[in-house]
């Protein structure tokens, strides 16, 4: 699969959450990127379709919907 | 585009080495190779398992997957990926994977893996229906590439995957894949994780 190449621009606070998330997501910060983009891809076509993104406490089950612009 | 490999099947009837193509994709010719030959074959499976009387519940439970509708739900999204073998000039197996689920075992708890939405043989390479194989090793293929492209994505090697009840045993013992045992979120589904330790394991058994 052919690859290609762009320069990225973060401030310090979003290198240091990439930073971050590639330590604990045992991923090279270039992966997590790339994952990023396939979650934001894949919400917002559902998203498209008219579903909701919920997120639910696993012990209270309170639920709390996350509105993607 | 897809990216094609050379991989090696065993002929069932002679025991012999075969070449066949490992494939990043699943294309229209895999989706008419479903329709024509495997629905056929698939059928005629069925047809003499009802009159040999075995019970619905131990017919091959992938038989109501419909390859058309998984790959049109996930066309275009970078999330999913699909991989056929093709031996013959005809597909003798199918997967299709998701890239945004994360790991469960103790050890990976939370870290990215490749999880397996489906993976099916041809009828006539499934081991379970007592016939004589076409073509073996067409599934540890696929979960081989599954491995791969995990590696190929910084996954690790690590995947993941619920298990239909006929296959357990394949991803215990013949995978060494961790059984974290039944989900009861997943239709009651027994979930298996494959470590970065254990797919190293693996893709070294399969060389």
């Amino acid at each position: 699969m052919t690859k290609r190449t762009m320069t990225l621009n973060l401030t310090d606070a979003e290198m240091r959450a990439l930073d971050e998330l590639s330590v604990r997501k045992d991923l090279s910060k270039t992966a997590v990127l790339r994952q990023a983009l396939r979650l934001y891809q894949t919400i917002d076509a559902r998203v498209e379709k008219g579903e909701k993104l919920v997120f639910e406490n696993d012990a209270t089950k309170e639920k709390a919907e996350l509105m993607l612009l | 585009m897809a990216e094609v490999s050379l991989i090696y099947l065993v002929d069932g009837a002679t025991g012999e080495a075969v070449e066949a193509e490992l494939r990043d994709a699943i294309k229209a010719a895999q989706l008419v190779d479903w329709q024509t030959k495997w629905q056929p074959a698939l059928i005629t499976v069925l047809q003499e398992l009802d009159r040999r009387g075995v019970p619905v519940g131990q017919w091959p439970q992938s038989w109501h997957w419909d390859w058309r509708k998984k790959t049109a739900a996930v066309q275009g999204l970078l999330a999913f990926r699909g991989f056929c073998v093709v031996a013959a000039g005809v597909t003798q197996g199918l997967a299709q994977v998701d890239l945004t689920k994360g790991a469960r075992e103790a050890g990976q708890v939370g870290k990215p893996l490749v999880y397996v939405d489906y993976l099916e043989v041809a009828p006539w390479n499934r081991p379970d229906l007592g016939q004589q194989l076409r073509f073996r090793g067409v599934g540890t293929a696929l979960l081989s590439a599954v491995v791969a492209l995990s590696e190929a994505e910084g996954f690790k090697g690590r995947i993941g995957l619920h298990s239909l009840p006929q296959a357990d045993r394949f991803y215990r013992d013949r995978c060494g894949m961790t059984d974290l045992g039944p989900d009861a979120a997943y239709q009651g589904l027994r979930y298996f994780e494959m470590t970065p330790d254990q797919a190293q394991a693996f893709l070294k058994e399969e060389e």
